[in-house]
């Protein structure tokens, strides 16, 4: 009864107990928790080897070695692998212990198995942990090694925990050096008290930091670093605090946005000195900035106008076209310029040229633009446009008046020189001087008929001179023209030489050449010697490719002010003696410049005058 | 009343998912508050004017502003105005799959937006098709304001 109880008691502890005898290790007592060991019920009798359910052949060999030798055996955390896929390794504490008859020979085994799996999975968690703790150190110190920042752990003290590889390198200290003491006198003068203070106040309110200071390095330099550090976050209580952190090294980008920030403000400080509208825009075209001078004359703020106001101060009429101009600028990059008027502060509008250009840099893209106040210029321009406009009329006017007006004399004259042939051929007077006074007077109305045909001719080609040209023959011109001159001709003697080899053809207007001709030729006649008779000499050549006129006289000759602009106004005349309306070389050089040439003149006195006709532009090298 | 024109940038790009439940939920919300006006969006690029009573116009701005959604929120008129020019809201933007937006009420094809209404200032115009350039770039220039005339006497 009692062995039954304690086989009971045995059947159900928790720990698998199984008796092994003979040699051959056959099952004698199994209780469950072993049979689940093994994997099912054991047959009793049978050898372990036939019937070894999960486990493995070398824990059979393992059982042989203590029945034979009778030293007992304990397999730590046996693993036993369990068939099927999802099953999870269980492990065991086994323990093998030999058990004799009373001969005190070795009868069999005990084989008790405590399942320790738990116990075996929490180690194995262990370790595992352990290895990626220290791959993850091992991580975190190549990186906080090998990045460019010099890293650090300090405790609430102020304390350097931990100074990264970087710091030594940067302030060239040697490995030994007692970095509390000496960091605070690496800091520069200047900022040395701020950061002290800072960082105490950071740590005492347990709170990070971050700001820039400038350090010494290792060559005496003094370089910007930005520190920053946070308190550690899982702390356990009780535990010192550590704040972990970074120096970064930002001298450069501080330089740079320092010279930025200047540049930026002497630009600013440029464009509010200067008495013109400039303004900068964004790569979107809105308006950011105004200088001083376009909120004096608009009299708005920055804020008033907008970044798109600036279009209200244009002219209602010219708003529409300048956005679309502008809108286009910002969508094809193309320049913006215009001349808009643009009102003042005072509600006067003023002509203005705005030009924007845009610059692309690294800060991004931006415009650039400036308004020109050009309301003189173009007031001025209006004026002087007024003005010719008045001129010109009143030119056309008074060649109109003159041209009626010889006209409307030239009738009177005709009849009253019929009359006055007619009267000297009937009339007889007695007065001895009256052949010559006849004379007199009807030299005097000739020339009042000469004025008046030169006054006509004047007007008349100053409204035609678009005449067109056709190539002409010199000497058939210059004939027709004697014939006019016929009377002239005889009075004075005159002989006549031509040389026209040189250019035999003009291409001129018919009636210009003739009224030059016929001037050249007239006046020649007109200041011949009294004490010579008259001779011309007619010549046309080309001179450098162009063509070129002279006419030379032996008469009276006259003062040439300056050979090259003789200057003949009309009405002005160089012997007053001689009749003529001083009208024909005024006409004649008119009709010269008008077409690009000029005439020059040489002359000496009482021995003659050459007119020399340039009919086209100066030539070059001239 | 009042006007609020502002661009923005968009946290990370919308889809076509966030794109609708913006439409509708502003749609909605807009209607019940008069507000009117139109938003453009592409790539991430936000511009927005609306419009409506100073009571509505100034909440809104400010929910829209704490909206996490888009940062970098920069305002660029907020002034008020005589009438509105907008007769709605409408939302602009390049859908992935335009089919499933064509038939929503307010949603436009950013090549369909109409030339801003001629009752806006000419500043204020321009401001729309500058922000219009912003969001969409150049390729799509405003359309005639013919086909849309009934937007424009609103
Ligand atoms: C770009 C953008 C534009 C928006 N426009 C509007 C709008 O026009 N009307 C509106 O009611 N909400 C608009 N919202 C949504 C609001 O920001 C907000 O989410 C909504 O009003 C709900 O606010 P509540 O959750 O505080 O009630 C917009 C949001 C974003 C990101």
């Amino acid at each position: 009864m009692r062995e039954h109880s304690e086989q009971t008691i045995l059947r159900h502890v928790p720990a698998g107990v199984a008796t092994l005898q003979g040699p051959e290790l056959c099952y004698g007592f199994v209780n469950e928790a072993m049979e689940a060991v093994l994997g099912g019920p054991a047959p009793e009798g049978v050898p372990i080897a036939k019937h070894p359910g999960f486990l493995a052949a070398d824990l059979l060999d393992v059982m042989q070695r203590v029945y034979q030798s009778g030293r007992p055996f304990i397999a730590k955390a046996y693993c036993l692998a369990l068939p099927g896929p999802d099953s999870p390794n269980r492990y065991y504490d086994l323990t093998l212990e030999p058990f004799r008859e009373a001969s005190e020979v070795i009868s069999g085994l005990l084989l008790f198995a405590v399942d320790v799996t738990a116990q075996e999975e929490a180690r194995q968690q262990a370790h595992r942990l352990e290895v990626e703790t220290r791959r993850l150190d091992t991580r975190l110190r190549v990186l906080t090694e090998t990045v460019p920042q010099i890293t650090f752990t300090v405790d609430a003290k102020g304390h350097y925990d931990y100074v990264s590889p970087q710091w030594y390198y940067f302030t060239g200290q040697p490995p030994t050096a007692a970095v509390d003491a000496i960091w605070p006198l690496l800091i520069h003068p200047d900022d040395r008290l701020r950061v002290l203070y800072q960082a105490e106040a950071a740590r005492a309110a347990g709170a990070g930091w971050s700001y820039e200071y400038r350090l010494r390095r290792h060559d005496g330099q003094y370089r910007w670093l930005l520190s920053r550090a946070l308190p550690e976050q899982l702390h356990t209580p009780g535990e010192p605090v550590f704040w972990h952190g970074a120096l970064t090294e930002i001298h450069d980008q501080r330089e740079l946005t320092e010279a930025l920030r200047r540049g930026e403000a002497e630009l600013r400080f440029l464009a509010d000195s200067i008495p013109e509208l400039i303004w900068t825009a964004s790569a979107e075209g809105f308006i950011d900035y105004y200088n001083r001078h376009t909120s004096e004359y608009t009299g708005l703020t920055q804020e008033e106008l907008g970044p798109t106001g600036w279009v209200n101060l244009l002219a209602p009429k010219e708003q529409a076209e300048a956005a679309r101009q502008w809108v286009h600028s910002m969508a094809t990059g193309e320049a913006f310029e215009g001349v808009f008027r643009m009102r003042r502060h005072d509600g006067q509008y003023r002509w203005h040229i705005i030009r924007a250009r845009q610059l692309a840099d690294g800060q991004g893209l931006r415009w650039f633009g400036a308004c020109t106040d050009v309301d003189d210029q173009h007031r001025l321009r209006e004026v002087l446009q007024t003005q010719y406009n008045e001129l010109a009329r009143t030119n056309h006017d008074l060649d109109t008046f003159v041209y009626t007006a010889s006209h409307d004399l030239r009738q009177p004259l005709i009849n009253l020189r019929g009359l006055f042939e007619e009267l000297a051929r009937v009339a007889s007077f007695d007065d001895p001087q009256a052949s010559s006074m006849l004379q007199m007077v009807e030299d005097a109305l000739a020339q009042l008929e000469l004025t008046i045909q030169d006054l006509a001719a004047t007007v008349q080609d100053q409204r035609g001179l678009s005449a067109p040209a056709e190539r002409l023959d010199l000497r058939s011109i210059t004939d027709e023209i004697l014939l006019g001159l016929r009377m002239q001709f005889v009075q004075a003697g005159a002989t006549l030489e031509f040389d026209l080899e040189g250019a035999p053809t003009l291409h001129y207007g018919r009636a210009n050449l003739r009224s030059i001709l016929h001037n050249l030729l007239s006046n020649a006649l007109k200041f011949a010697h009294p004490e010579r008779p008259a001779h011309i000499r007619v010549r046309s050549y080309l001179q450098d490719g162009q063509p070129v006129l002279s006419v030379q006289d032996n008469g009276l000759g006259m003062v040439v002010p300056s050979p090259n602009s003789p200057g003949f106004r009309p009405f002005t005349r160089q012997h007053t003696h001689v009749p003529g309306a001083g009208v024909g070389m005024y006409l004649v050089q008119r009709i010269l410049t008008s077409r690009g040439g000029h005439l020059e003149v040489a002359s000496t006195l009482n021995e003659g005058t050459t007119f020399t006709v340039h009919w086209t532009a100066a030539q070059p090298g001239e | 009343m009042q006007h609020i024109a502002y661009i923005s940038r968009a946290v990370r790009p919308l889809t076509d998912e966030d794109l609708h439940e913006l439409l509708t939920q502003c749609r909605r919300d807009n209607k019940r508050h008069h507000i009117t006006g139109v938003l453009f969006y592409s790539h991430g690029n936000i511009a927005q004017l609306f419009e409506g009573e100073s009571e509505a116009i100034d909440p809104l701005f400010g929910r829209i502003l704490r909206d996490g959604r888009h940062s970098h929120v920069q305002k660029l008129i907020d002034k008020p105005i005589a009438a509105r020019s907008f007769a709605d809201w409408s939302m602009a933007f390049h859908p992935l799959e335009p089919e499933a937006f064509e038939a929503l009420q307010g949603f436009l094809l950013p090549h369909h937006v109409p030339a801003p209404p001629s009752t806006l200032t000419i500043a204020d115009a321009m401001l729309i098709d500058l922000v219009r350039l912003a969001v969409f770039g150049g390729a799509t220039p405003p359309q005639a304001p013919a086909p849309t005339a009934g937007l424009d006497q609103a």
